[in-house]
C-alpha cells in the first residue's frame, strides 16, 4: 500500500532541487478543538504556515499555546478539526490510519523528549528500527556516515540502559535520520538533557540541515535551543504571534516572555 | 480502607475480573463436583427409601467381603423363607429376585447401555411392591413381562410388543403386558427394570429355589426391631437381617462409597485448576505491587505503617478470594448438570433428580477459594510492605530484597507449607492417613530443599531466557516483530516463568497421562500377545460393568464346528485369614486353561495346573512375597459365600496380562465354595485347519441366537477394544484438564495486558515511527506464543520425566514405556494455539492504544 503522491525514491528533499522554494510541510487554516460544548478548548485557532525544505524551524510558545498540538497534526499523529496539511506533497487530512502510518514510517522522523528507545534493543538496532519495521535493508554507507557524524560508533552494541541521556538522544537522532525522511519533528529534544548534551544534540540537528539538507521542525520552550534554528515561530492561544528568521537566544527569550 | 480497596478495584476492573475468574473456575469445578455427587447420592437415597417402604424387616446375603460379586448365587433359600414365616409376629414374608440382566429388542440390539444397570425383578406381594403399573398389568405367566416406563420410552416399546431378556439362562422373548413406574415421585435413576413372575425370574437369573432378598412384614404390635431380632436367631450367618430403614441407610451408604471415586476423581482436577489459579494470583499481585510502588511509597510517606500496607493488600486478596469463590460457587451450580452430561457422554448414566446444595459445599468452596487466593497473594503483599517511602518521590525505586530468613522463620515457613499440603491431602483423601502424611512430608521437604537451593544459587529463572532465545528463532523470520517479541518475553524472566508455569502444570499432567495411557496400551498389547494362545475371547459386550456371561456359553461354544476347546474363566474374591483386605481370585478350568494361556511360572509348571486338585491354588509372585506364602502351605480364606475354606499353594507365577488374580483356583471350587454362578469370559481355540473366517461367524451366530449379551473378539479386536476403552478414559481426563489450561490462559492474558500497560510509551513511540497496528498485534501474539511454548516445553519435559519414572517403577509388573510422539507434538501445537488465543484481547488492546496519550506516557 502506498500513499498517493510525492517522491517515493526515499531521497532527501535537497536532492531533487526543491531546496528553499517548495514547502516540505504546509498547513492551511488549521483548527483543532478539544472537548465539546461549554468545556470546548480551541488548541489551534486558524494556523496557516509553510515549512520550506532544507530549513530548521523552531516553534516556541508557553504551555497550552498549541505548539505540541500543531506538531502532532503536522506529523500525522493527530487530525485537525478543520483545515488542511500537506507533507512532501501528500495531503494528510484525507489519509486513513494505515496510510498515515506508512507515511510516518517512510517520510517522517521523530525525536522525543524522553528519547523513547526500546530498552531491549542495542543502539544499532534502535537506529535501524524504522527500516526493520518497514522490512527494508539499511543503506550501509548512509548508516556509517550517520554513526560517524553522531559519534557513537563505540556504543553501537550497548543497550539504552548502558548509555547516558545525551548518548541516548543522539541515538534517537540517528534513528530519526536513518530513513532519510522528508522532515524530522523534534518534540522538546533537549528537555531531559544537561546543557552540554543539549548543545551536542542541537549541533547535530543543525548539521543535518546544513550538510544533509534535512528539513527539521522542533518544538521547544528553551530559548537557547531555539537559537540554533533558521526560523523562529511563536504560538500563543492557538495562533501564530511571531514568525521571523533566526533569532538570538536573548531575542527568543524576550519573545517568549511577551507571548506568555 | 474498604473504600480505598474498592476504588482501586474499579480502576483495575479487567485485571480484577481476570484474576477472579482464575480462582472461580477451580472453585466452580469443586462446587460442581460436590453438588453433582450430593445430588446423585440424594437421588439414590430417595430410591432406596421408597424401595424399602412397607418392609419391616429385610433379609439379604451377608457381605463381609464388601459389595456382592454380581454373578454370585444368593445363599437365601426356600427353607430360610419357611423358617422366617414361622417366626411369631410375621404377618407376611416373601422372597424376591433383583439381579442384573441384559434387555434387548427382538433384533438383538441392547436396550440398556452405559453405567446404569438393568434389573430383572420378580413380582412380589403388593405390600412389598415398589413398582406400580401405569398401563397394563403385572405378568401372569412365564412368557409375560412388565417393564419400567423409562426403558419403554427410550426403546420405543409398547404394550403388546416384545422384549428379550438375557441373564444366566439363554435369551428369551417376552410379551410386554405392563408398563410400570417406580413408586413415589423418584425416577429409578436411569436403571431399567423388567418384572417377571417369581419362578421365571429365578430361572432367568439362575437361582432356582433361591432369593436375592426376603421381605417381611410385622403383625400389629410388633416393632421392626423386635421382629428383626427374632428373625436373626433363626437364620444362619450367611445372611444379614435388617429393618427396612436400616436397609435403606445401608444401601445408600454402600452406594455413596461406591461412587466416592467419582468425587475424588473430579476433585483432583478441581485442585489442579486451583493450583494453576494460585500461580495467576501470585503473578498478578506481584505485578500490581510493582506497578503501585509509587502509591505505596506515598502511603508510607503520609505515615502509613508496614502493617497498614500489608493489611490493604491482604484485604484486597480477601475481597478477590471471596468474590472469585462466590462466582465459582454460582458457576458450580451451573456446572453440575454439565458434568453429569459429561459422564453421560462417556457412558455413565447416573440419576440426578433435583439439585442438592449442601451447606458443606458452600463453606468448603468459599473457604478453599479464599484461602488459596490469600496464600498466593501473601508473598507479593509482604513485598509491598518493603516499599521505602522514597519511592513516592522517585521513579524506578527498587524494592529491597527480603532479609535472609532466620531459622525461626524457615521453621515457620516449613510448618505452614506442610500444614497446607496436609489440609489438601485430608480434603482429597477424606481423612488423614499415614500414607498421606508421608507423601505430604516428602513433597514439602523436596520443595523446601529445592527452594533453598534455588535461592542460594540465585539463578532461578535462567531456563526462561534460554528457552525464549531458542523459541525466538521460530518467530525471527518475521523480522523485527519476532525479535522484539522474543526480547520482551525475556525481559522479566520471573514473570514469564510464573505465567508459563501455570500452563506448564496442566500440560505436564496431560503429558503424564498421555504417556502412561500409551504405555498401558502397549503393555496390554504385549501381554495379550505373549500370554494369549487362543483364537477368540468371548465376554459380555459390556464387560466393564462387571457383567459376566452364562456358564452355559462354554459348553455351547464347544459344539460349534471348528472349535477345539472353550475354556471358561471367572473372577471372584476372597479374604485370606488374618488379613483385612480382599484378594482377587481367578477361577479357571485346569484341564484346558494351559492350552490357551501362557503362565510365567516361578515355581511350578503347566503340569501343576492339572494337579491343582479340589483345593489347590496358584498364587501370584507379588502376593506370595508380601504375604509370605510358600508352595505346599495351606491357608484358610473366607469366600463371598461366607464360607471358610482351606486352600493349598501349589505354584507361584507371574502374570503380566493380569488375567490371574492373587489366587487362581479351579472353577469347580469357585462354583461350590464361592457361590460363583456366571463366567467372566471364555477362551476359544480352533481345531487345526479351521479358519477364523469360518469359525468366528459361526460363533457369533450362536451368541446372537442364545446369548446376545456376549460378544466374540479375536486377540487383535480385543486389543483394539482395550485401546478404545483407554482412549475414552483419556478423553474424559483431557476434558477435565482442559479447565486448568483455560485457567492458565487467563494468566497469560493478564500478564500480557499488564506488560502492555507498562510499555504504553514504547508502543506509542513504535506507532509514531510507523509501526502498523498489525505489526503491534503480531508482536504481542508472538510474545504470547513464546510464553505459552515455554510452558508447553517445560510441561512436556516434566510430564515425560514423571511418566518415565512411573514406568520405571511399574516395569517389574510388565509395564512397557511407549511415547506417543504424535500426541506430544499436538500438545505443543495446543500450547502455541493457547498463546494465540490468549493474545487476542491484549493484542487488540495494544493496537487500539491512543497514540498521543501513549506518547504522553499515561
Amino acid at each position: 500500500m502506498e500513499y498517493s503522491a510525492g517522491s517515493t525514491d526515499g531521497s532527501l528533499g535537497s536532492a531533487d532541487g526543491r531546496v528553499g522554494s517548495a514547502a516540505m510541510v504546509s498547513a492551511h487554516d488549521l483548527r483543532r478543538r478539544f472537548g465539546e460544548g461549554e468545556a470546548a478548548v480551541d488548541a489551534l485557532d486558524g494556523v496557516s504556515i509553510d515549512f520550506p525544505a532544507g530549513r530548521f524551524a523552531a516553534i516556541m510558545g508557553p504551555s497550552g499555546s498549541g505548539k505540541s498540538t500543531l506538531m502532532h497534526i503536522l506529523a500525522g499523529l493527530d487530525s485537525p478539526t478543520a483545515g488542511t496539511v500537506s507533507l512532501d506533497g501528500v495531503e494528510l487530512t484525507t489519509l486513513d490510519d494505515k496510510r498515515l502510518t506508512l507515511l510516518r514510517r517512510d517520510r517522517v522522523g521523530f525525536i522525543f523528549q524522553t528519547f523513547n528507545l526500546l530498552p531491549v534493543l542495542s543502539a544499532e538496532e534502535n537506529i535501524l528500527l524504522p527500516l526493520s519495521i518497514a522490512g527494508r535493508k539499511p543503506d550501509r554507507e548512509w548508516f556509517d556516515r550517520l554513526i560517524d557524524t553522531i559519534g557513537i560508533r563505540d556504543r553501537l552494541h550497548h543497550r539504552p540502559a548502558e548509555m547516558s541521556g545525551g548518548q541516548q538522544q543522539r541515538v534517537a537522532v540517528a534513528r530519526a535520520l536513518i530513513s532519510r525522511p522528508a522532515v524530522v519533528f523534534a518534540d522538546e529534544p533537549t528537555g531531559n538533557l544537561d546543557s552540554k548534551a543539549s548543545g551536542d544534540v542541537l549541533e547535530l540537528l543543525r548539521h543535518a540541515v546544513d550538510d544533509f539538507g534535512q528539513t527539521v521542525v522542533m518544538v521547544t520552550h528553551d530559548a537557547h535551543a531555539a537559537s540554533f534554528a533558521d526560523r523562529l515561530l511563536v504560538l500563543a492561544d492557538g495562533r501564530i504571534v511571531h514568525d521571523r528568521e533566526a533569532a538570538t537566544a536573548e531575542q527568543a527569550h524576550d519573545l517568549m516572555k511577551s507571548a506568555g | 480502607m474498604l473504600a480505598l480497596v474498592l476504588r482501586g478495584f474499579m480502576q483495575r476492573k479487567l485485571r480484577v475480573a481476570l484474576t477472579g475468574i482464575a480462582i472461580a473456575l477451580g472453585v466452580a469445578l469443586m462446587a460442581g463436583t460436590y453438588i453433582l455427587t450430593d445430588t446423585i447420592n440424594n437421588s439414590f437415597a430417595g430410591i432406596f427409601k421408597t424401595a424399602n417402604a412397607g418392609h419391616d424387616v429385610v433379609v439379604t446375603p451377608a457381605q463381609r467381603l464388601g459389595s456382592r460379586v454380581r454373578s454370585q448365587v444368593s445363599p437365601i433359600t426356600e427353607a430360610m423363607l419357611a423358617r422366617v414365616r414361622a417366626v411369631p409376629g410375621v404377618t407376611q414374608a416373601a422372597g424376591g429376585i433383583f439381579s442384573v440382566g441384559t434387555f434387548l429388542d427382538v433384533h438383538g440390539k441392547r436396550l440398556t447401555t452405559g453405567g446404569a444397570p438393568a434389573f430383572v425383578a420378580s413380582e412380589v406381594p403388593k405390600r412389598f411392591e415398589s413398582f406400580a403399573p401405569l398401563a397394563g398389568r403385572f405378568p401372569a405367566n412365564a412368557d409375560e413381562v412388565a417393564i419400567d416406563q423409562a426403558t419403554a420410552e427410550r426403546a420405543g416399546l409398547k404394550l403388546g410388543g416384545q422384549l428379550q431378556i438375557a441373564a444366566s439362562a439363554p435369551a428369551k422373548r417376552y410379551l410386554i403386558v405392563g408398563i410400570v413406574k417406580f413408586a413415589g415421585s423418584q425416577s429409578f435413576g436411569g436403571a431399567g427394570a423388567a418384572i417377571l413372575i417369581l419362578a421365571e425370574a429365578q430361572r432367568v437369573v439362575g437361582e432356582q429355589g433361591q432369593f436375592d432378598q426376603l421381605d417381611v412384614a410385622a403383625s400389629p404390635g410388633v416393632t421392626a426391631a423386635q421382629l428383626r431380632d427374632r428373625i436373626r436367631v433363626v437364620l444362619p450367618r450367611t445372611v444379614e437381617v435388617r429393618t427396612g430403614a436400616q436397609q435403606a441407610a445401608k444401601q445408600s451408604s454402600d452406594l455413596e462409597s461406591n461412587l466416592s471415586f467419582i468425587r475424588t476423581f473430579l476433585l483432583i482436577f478441581a485442585y489442579v485448576s486451583l493450583f494453576v489459579g494460585a500461580f495467576i494470583i501470585f503473578n498478578t499481585f506481584s505485578i500490581t505491587v510493582a506497578q503501585r510502588t509509587r502509591e505505596f511509597g506515598l502511603l508510607r510517606t503520609l505515615g502509613a505503617s508496614r502493617q497498614q500496607i500489608l493489611r490493604e493488600v491482604i484485604f484486597e486478596g480477601v475481597l478477590l478470594g471471596v468474590g472469585g469463590s462466590l462466582l465459582g460457587l454460582l458457576g458450580g451450580i451451573a456446572l453440575a448438570p454439565a458434568l453429569d452430561q459429561l459422564f453421560k457422554a462417556f457412558g455413565a448414566d447416573l440419576p440426578d433428580s433435583g439439585t442438592v446444595l449442601q451447606t458443606r459445599t458452600i463453606v468448603v468452596s468459599l473457604l478453599v477459594g479464599t484461602i488459596v487466593t490469600l496464600l498466593a497473594g501473601l508473598t507479593p503483599a509482604l513485598r509491598a510492605t518493603r516499599v521505602p517511602p522514597i519511592a513516592a518521590m522517585r521513579e524506578g525505586v527498587e524494592i529491597p530484597p527480603p532479609p535472609p530468613p532466620t531459622l525461626a522463620r524457615l521453621v515457620i515457613r516449613f510448618v505452614l507449607g506442610l500444614a497446607v499440603l496436609l489440609a489438601f491431602a485430608t480434603l482429597l483423601g477424606g481423612g488423614l492417613t499415614p500414607v498421606g502424611l508421608a507423601v505430604a512430608l516428602g513433597i514439602r521437604v523436596a520443595f523446601f530443599y529445592g527452594g533453598l537451593r534455588v535461592r542460594a544459587r540465585g539463578r532461578r529463572y535462567r531456563v526462561v531466557p534460554a528457552l525464549a532465545r531458542a523459541l525466538g528463532v521460530l518467530v525471527s523470520w518475521r523480522g523485527i516483530t519476532g525479535r522484539l517479541a522474543r526480547e520482551n518475553a525475556m525481559r522479566q524472566p520471573g514473570r514469564t516463568m510464573v505465567t508459563a508455569a501455570a500452563l506448564m502444570v496442566g500440560l505436564a499432567l496431560v503429558t503424564f497421562v498421555a504417556v502412561l495411557a500409551d504405555g498401558t496400551k502397549a503393555s496390554i498389547d504385549r501381554a495379550v500377545s505373549r500370554s494369549f494362545a487362543g483364537d477368540l475371547i468371548v465376554e459380555n459386550s459390556q464387560a466393564g460393568n462387571e457383567q459376566g456371561i452364562p456358564a452355559l456359553v462354554a459348553p455351547a461354544l464347544r459344539q460349534v464346528p471348528g472349535v477345539a476347546s472353550a475354556t471358561p474363566i471367572a473372577f471372584t474374591k476372597a479374604r485370606l485369614h488374618g488379613t483385612s483386605s480382599n484378594a482377587t481370585v481367578t477361577a479357571v478350568d485346569p484341564s484346558t486353561f494351559g492350552q490357551v494361556y501362557r503362565i510365567e511360572w516361578k515355581q511350578g509348571s503347566p503340569a501343576t495346573l492339572l494337579s491343582l486338585g479340589s483345593n489347590g491354588m496358584i498364587v501370584t509372585k507379588g502376593y506370595a512375597e508380601s504375604h509370605h506364602l510358600k508352595v505346599g502351605q495351606t491357608v484358610y480364606v473366607l469366600t463371598p459365600a461366607e464360607r471358610n475354606i482351606p486352600l493349598t499353594v501349589r505354584a507361584i507365577a507371574n502374570d503380566n496380562a493380569r488375567l490371574l488374580g492373587n489366587f487362581t483356583i479351579p472353577l469347580p471350587l469357585a462354583r461350590s465354595a464361592f457361590g460363583q454362578r456366571d463366567d467372566a469370559l471364555d477362551f476359544v481355540s480352533y481345531a487345526p485347519g479351521a479358519s477364523n473366517a469360518q469359525v468366528q461367524p459361526a460363533v457369533n451366530r450362536l451368541l446372537d441366537a442364545r446369548f446376545p449379551q456376549a460378544k466374540s473378539r479375536t486377540a487383535a479386536q480385543f486389543k483394539a477394544d482395550q485401546a478404545n476403552q483407554i482412549n475414552t478414559l483419556l478423553a474424559l481426563i483431557y476434558v477435565l484438564l482442559a479447565l486448568s489450561v483455560i485457567v492458565s490462559l487467563f494468566g497469560i492474558v493478564n500478564t500480557l495486558i499488564l506488560s502492555i500497560y507498562e510499555r504504553t510509551r514504547e508502543l506509542g513511540m513504535m506507532r509514531a515511527i510507523g509501526t502498523s497496528r498489525r505489526q503491534l498485534r503480531q508482536m504481542i501474539r508472538y510474545e504470547s506464543i513464546i510464553t505459552a511454548l515455554i510452558g508447553g516445553i517445560l510441561g512436556l519435559a516434566i510430564g515425560l520425566l514423571g511418566a518415565v519414572i512411573a514406568a520405571q517403577a511399574l516395569s517389574s509388573s510388565g509395564f512397557v514405556l511407549s511415547i506417543p510422539v504424535g500426541t506430544l507434538l499436538i500438545l505443543l501445537l495446543v500450547a502455541a494455539l493457547a498463546g494465540v488465543i490468549a493474545a487476542q484481547a491484549p493484542a487488540r488492546r495494544a493496537a487500539k492504544l491512543d497514540l498521543l496519550q501513549a506518547l504522553a506516557g499515561e
